[in-house]
């Protein structure tokens, strides 16, 4: 029964991205200025909201895991570094052709290229400190902490930075002034959109982990 | 307009392909597990 | 584990005290530190000379030489600890705390100590113009206090690990890279004549989030 619950929510997940990925060529309009690239917004800002998603739910447990010292708070924290990394790579590289295709130029370390490829950094640092360590519990709680210092330069490069400085990018991610002069229609799939990423960042994060799991089975048997 | 069409098609078959990956990905953790 | 107020101001100036006093014996740390500064800036000068008319230039040269200063330096107060079999001593009498911020004193301290050789050598073999001396030290301290706190903490961390030296400077300069970029373009305003209100504000409060943040964590630095 449990089982067929889950087989029914990633189907329904498969179509839905699916689904609205088509939504998005033939239905919804374009932004005037971006013209054919807008649907590029449908993949970069939900890639971006799960890198800080996952960033955050690494925090979380790392902070969790220095609590109650349970190895599956590790597990979770690691898993959702790696994943957080992933998505950050896909948020930098369609951001990157984008800013080609509407700047001109594929880099150019504007404000929002710099503190998004800084994040890049800190968290390639994170799983460099992680495979240093051998014994079990010393590498999570070590990591733990560096997970934790490393999610107070998140606000700042995601958030901060970019307000201070003169940027290109357009406002990131929540502004509810930017976003209301658009189409609904956009809206919507948008929306969607960002509904169905963290759908697919929650099986991914859960599948990671059952891994960790196994693996840790592994090693103590 | 056949330009929309072939970037369309390939996020499609990207997404069918890396949503079977994960699926059989599951599925072979799921025998693991049983184990 | 111990009795104590090991927490309080006392604790911490003791081991602030204690480690001038053992850095001071040795200067095995400092020379260090200071020979690599120094040939950091040797270079530098050697390779690009003098800059007077390129302030941006000077700006970023600037606190790339310090960076690397730092990251040459600033692990070695805890590695020194763990190589000399001292640390579990030092656990008995203080808290984790109190150590953590005992040693984030010392780091902050080296860190004047070199700035205070360094800068104003840079100064001179660069032909830099004259800074507006306010602004420009309020970079300088700003800018050490965040580089201290990051490496401070990372360095506890990193003591902990095989390969200490090598995964240090790698495992903290991310961490850096914001300090870096804001100090940077602060110090551009800086010669430039421009407002530095925005940059020395972000320093401000990515240190004191650091700083807050490493207060919350020395507690589980160690395992009992």
């Amino acid at each position: 029964m449990d089982r067929e619950v889950r087989m029914i929510g990633r189907l329904a997940l498969f179509l839905w991205i699916a689904g609205w990925m088509v939504a998005a060529f033939v239905w919804a309009p374009l932004v005037p200025v971006l013209g054919e690239t807008t649907r590029v917004l449908y993949f970069h800002i939900p890639a971006a909201w799960v890198t800080v998603l996952a960033l955050a739910w690494s925090m979380g447990h790392s902070v969790l895991y220095l609590r109650r010292r349970r190895i599956e708070h590790d597990h979770h924290a690691a898993a959702a570094a790696e994943i957080g990394i992933l998505f950050c790579v896909a948020a930098t590289i369609s951001g990157s052709l984008w800013a080609k295709a509407m700047w001109g130029s594929y880099w150019n370390w504007d404000p929002r290229e710099t503190s998004i490829f800084f994040l890049l950094l800190v968290y390639a640092a994170y799983l460099a400190l992680r495979s240093a360590i051998e014994q079990e519990e010393r590498r999570a709680r070590l990591s733990a902490i560096y997970s934790a210092l490393a999610f107070v330069t998140v606000p700042f490069l995601m958030f901060v930075v970019p307000r201070i400085y003169f940027t290109l990018h357009p406002d990131p991610i929540i502004n509810p002034r930017g976003k209301l002069d658009m189409d609904p229609r956009i809206r919507i799939v948008f929306f969607a959109m960002l509904a169905g990423f963290t759908g697919l960042y929650f099986w991914l994060q859960t599948l990671r982990v059952r891994v960790a799991r196994l693996e840790h089975r592994l090693d103590e048997s | 307009m056949t330009g929309n069409a072939v970037v369309l098609g390939v996020s499609l078959l990207v997404w069918v392909l890396l949503f079977f990956y994960l699926w059989r990905l599951d599925r072979r953790v799921k025998e693991l597990e049983k184990r | 584990m111990p009795s104590n107020g090991s927490n309080s101001g006392a604790a911490v100036w003791a081991i602030l005290r204690k480690e001038c006093r053992s850095e001071w014996r040795t200067r095995y740390g400092l020379s260090a530190a200071l020979l690599f500064a120094i040939t950091t800036l040797t270079s530098v000068s050697f390779a690009v000379g003098r800059l007077t008319d390129r302030t941006d230039m000077l700006a970023a040269l600037l606190w790339v030489v310090l960076l690397f200063a730092a990251l040459a330096s600033l692990s070695h107060a805890f590695v020194r600890e763990v190589e000399g079999h001292t640390l579990t001593l030092l656990r008995l009498v203080a808290s984790p705390t109190a150590i953590g911020l005992g040693k984030l004193l010392f780091n902050l301290v080296f860190l004047v100590v070199i700035e205070a050789v360094t800068v104003p050598l840079y100064l001179m073999l660069m032909g830099a113009p004259p800074p507006r001396w306010g602004a420009f030290l309020a970079l300088l301290g700003l800018g050490s206090l965040g580089l201290a706190c990051a490496a401070t903490l990372i360095g506890a961390v990193i003591s902990q690990t095989r390969g200490r030296g090598a995964l240090f400077a790698g495992v903290s300069l991310p961490l850096l890279l914001p300090v870096l970029a804001a100090a940077v373009s602060g110090m551009r305003a800086q010669w430039a004549g421009g407002p530095i209100a925005a940059e020395a504000r972000l320093l401000g409060a990515y240190a004191a989030a650091l700083l807050a943040a490493s207060l919350l964590l020395y507690d589980h630095l160690w395992e009992d």
